[in-house]
């Protein structure tokens, strides 16, 4: 047999067995959509993260986690880092031990109600089990409702001290739950609670809106110091003077510089 | 029966001695091995970020796309693909599941998802574009025509060999994918679960028929998949090779529409009854994936009764042409 002859075998046999597999795997995939078993048993769950607990001193390394809304997340941020990552680094510089971000598992416009029903998600469950240090915010997006379109914000549009007043007795309860959540899911660590602050400072008109603020702060002070493990930073008076310099275009969030600010904050509490 | 072998034969060798496969054999070996470089990349920057800890990547990839879902700068259909796969990401985080266990099959299994619109169609394109047209820029069509053999079944032996070739093709993408991947990530992963049976129903996943199959099956039915589409794309360029006679014509031709495909895909869902066009069927495993289709109201079963009839017709075309035409120059 000649050369040209051994290739045509070769290569029909090698082609008509490919087709073969192709079309099986074909038919497969037509009859397990269709008419679909029951499938393969899953492997185990493995157990949750937890966290070890004890002194920070003692430990090699420290775990973050941060939960919430927009300012957790960083929105305004041009650098993107928020003040989640700059509260890592500079307590990582300080401590000089390695400080590592589990998660930032924030959402633009979450309020605490829907973070209580996101705390049971199995995500949050490992992420905010395996720190040592949990930052949050939330709120925010309660009182002030119309947070969310951005542009609108610099005319105030409906928002009024008063209605932010009714809000309270409402978004406070909601707020309890999260704390408690947050503490079911681990005992041990350190939960910092970062204050809300009044965005529309300069608007005379809505000046009184901080005095709800201060009430709404007094109110997370008290759940913390309740908890025990907790605390409040506040941020209310960071920007009151300097609105334009700290807060970004959108009015509402803080730009990088006022990021920096709250996590200066955050890490003084912290040591 | 016998002379129906010996014209397979031919044409097969024929095909073969054009280097036509070799070219897509050297195609993949320069290619893979960049992909894989890629994505060795990615994967160790991520490894890096979340301490090798899947879970808090993958909850990372939930909030991501949670977050994007809140912007109004996102278009509608865009938001509702990124819904259906953050709960199809929540599903693989409630059973304790990691989606991209890094090994050869998951690379194989992604590199194949993402090949079946472009790569796929492009590497048989080189086959089935001049399977007919360059015998007539050649002149060997006079040879082949005078001989006593009934014209549709010269045509047929061509079918047959364009046949064998796209499996060739499909299997040997798949093979060599696994065998370069393997030697970074590892060979192991036939046995990792992957859920398949997600329903996309408007807004919402329908979980109620997720189950989990292997994913060496998974690869299976995918390439099951990705060979049918395929086959209706190499048909068609059968039958834009019949019709014209430069092999660059035929290929531009059916290039420029497999890209078009692509295109509309993407941005015609407003466009509804582009969904009878079969470039814009061509992605049928994403139905194994669970992915929302490109407009609504596609499903498997409807893509694939595109696909046959935009075949079958391409078939009629090619038959009736190349039995009737006239051979001049």
């Amino acid at each position: 047999m000649n050369s040209s002859s051994w290739l045509w075998r070769i290569l029909g046999w090698t082609a008509l067995i490919c087709l073969l597999v192709l079309l099986t795997g074909f038919g497969w995939a037509l009859k397990d959509t269709w008419f679909p078993n029951v499938g393969q048993t899953l492997p185990e769950k493995s157990a949750p993260e937890t966290a070890t607990g004890g002194d920070w001193s003692g430990k090699k390394e420290l775990f973050v986690t941060s939960i919430g809304d927009s300012l957790t997340k960083g929105t305004g941020d041009a650098t993107g880092e928020g003040y989640v990552t700059r509260v890592v680094d500079s307590l990582a510089k300080q401590m000089d031990k390695p400080v590592h971000l589990v998660n930032n598992l924030a959402v633009n416009g979450l309020k605490a109600h829907e973070l209580a029903t996101e705390l049971g998600q199995v995500g949050y469950r490992n992420a905010i089990g395996k720190a040592d240090i949990v930052l949050m915010t939330i709120g925010g997006n309660d009182l002030f409702q119309i947070a969310q379109d951005g542009g609108s914000l610099i005319e105030g549009g409906d928002l009024s001290p008063e209605l932010l007043l009714e809000q309270l007795p409402e978004t406070e309860p909601r707020l309890e739950t999260v704390f408690r959540k947050v503490r079911e899911l681990n005992p041990t660590a350190r939960i910092i609670y970062v204050g809300l602050y009044n965005a529309f400072y300069d608007l005379p008109e809505m000046r009184p809106a901080s005095e709800v603020v201060a009430k709404w702060n007094d109110f997370a002070y008290g759940l913390a110091k309740a908890d025990g493990n907790a605390t409040v930073v506040p941020t209310y008076d960071l920007f009151e003077f300097s609105i334009n310099r700290y807060l970004s275009s959108d009015h509402f969030h803080p730009n990088a510089d006022g990021y920096a600010r709250i996590s200066d904050r955050i890490v003084q509490a912290l040591q | 029966m016998a002379n129906m072998l010996a014209l397979i034969h031919n044409e097969t060798l024929k095909v073969w001695k054009k280097k036509r496969f070799a070219v897509i054999v050297l195609i993949l070996m320069i290619l893979i091995p960049v992909f894989v470089y890629a994505q060795m990349k990615i994967s160790q920057s991520t490894t890096e970020k979340f301490h090798s800890d899947w879970r808090s990547e993958l909850q990372s990839r939930i909030t991501d796309n949670t977050n994007a879902l809140s912007s109004d700068r996102i278009p509608e259909e865009w938001k509702k693909w990124r819904r259906a796969l953050v709960q199809q990401l929540q599903y693989y985080l409630d059973h304790d599941i990691n989606p991209q266990t890094p090994n050869a099959v998951t690379f194989t299994r992604t590199f194949m998802d993402n090949s079946v619109t472009l790569f796929i169609p492009l590497m048989v394109l080189a086959i089935a574009s001049d399977l007919v047209s360059s015998e007539r820029s050649t002149g060997t069509i006079k040879m082949l025509l005078t001989r006593p053999v009934r014209r549709w079944r010269i045509l047929m032996s061509k079918l047959v060999t364009l046949t064998l070739y796209v499996s060739l093709i499909v299997i040997t993408t798949a093979l060599l994918c696994y065998l370069v991947s393997g030697l970074v990530f590892g060979y192991g992963g036939w046995g990792e679960p992957v859920f398949v049976g997600f329903q996309v129903q408007g807004a919402d996943v329908n979980t109620n028929g997720v189950h989990a199959v292997t994913q060496g099956v998974y690869l299976l039915m995918q390439s099951g998949l990705i060979w049918v589409s395929a086959m209706v794309v190499s048909i068609i360029a059968l039958m834009i090779s019949v019709l014209v006679r430069s092999t660059a014509a035929s290929f531009v031709t059916m290039m420029a529409t497999i890209i078009a495909g692509t295109i509309l895909a993407n941005m015609a869902s407003s466009w509804k009854s582009a969904k009878y066009l079969f470039n814009v069927n061509l992605d049928i495993s994403s139905y194994l994936r669970g992915t929302p289709p490109p407009i609504e109201g596609m499903t498997l079963g409807f893509s694939l009764a595109i696909l046959a009839i935009w075949g079958a017709a391409a078939l009629i075309v090619s038959f009736t042409v190349f039995t009737k035409q006239d051979i001049l120059n």
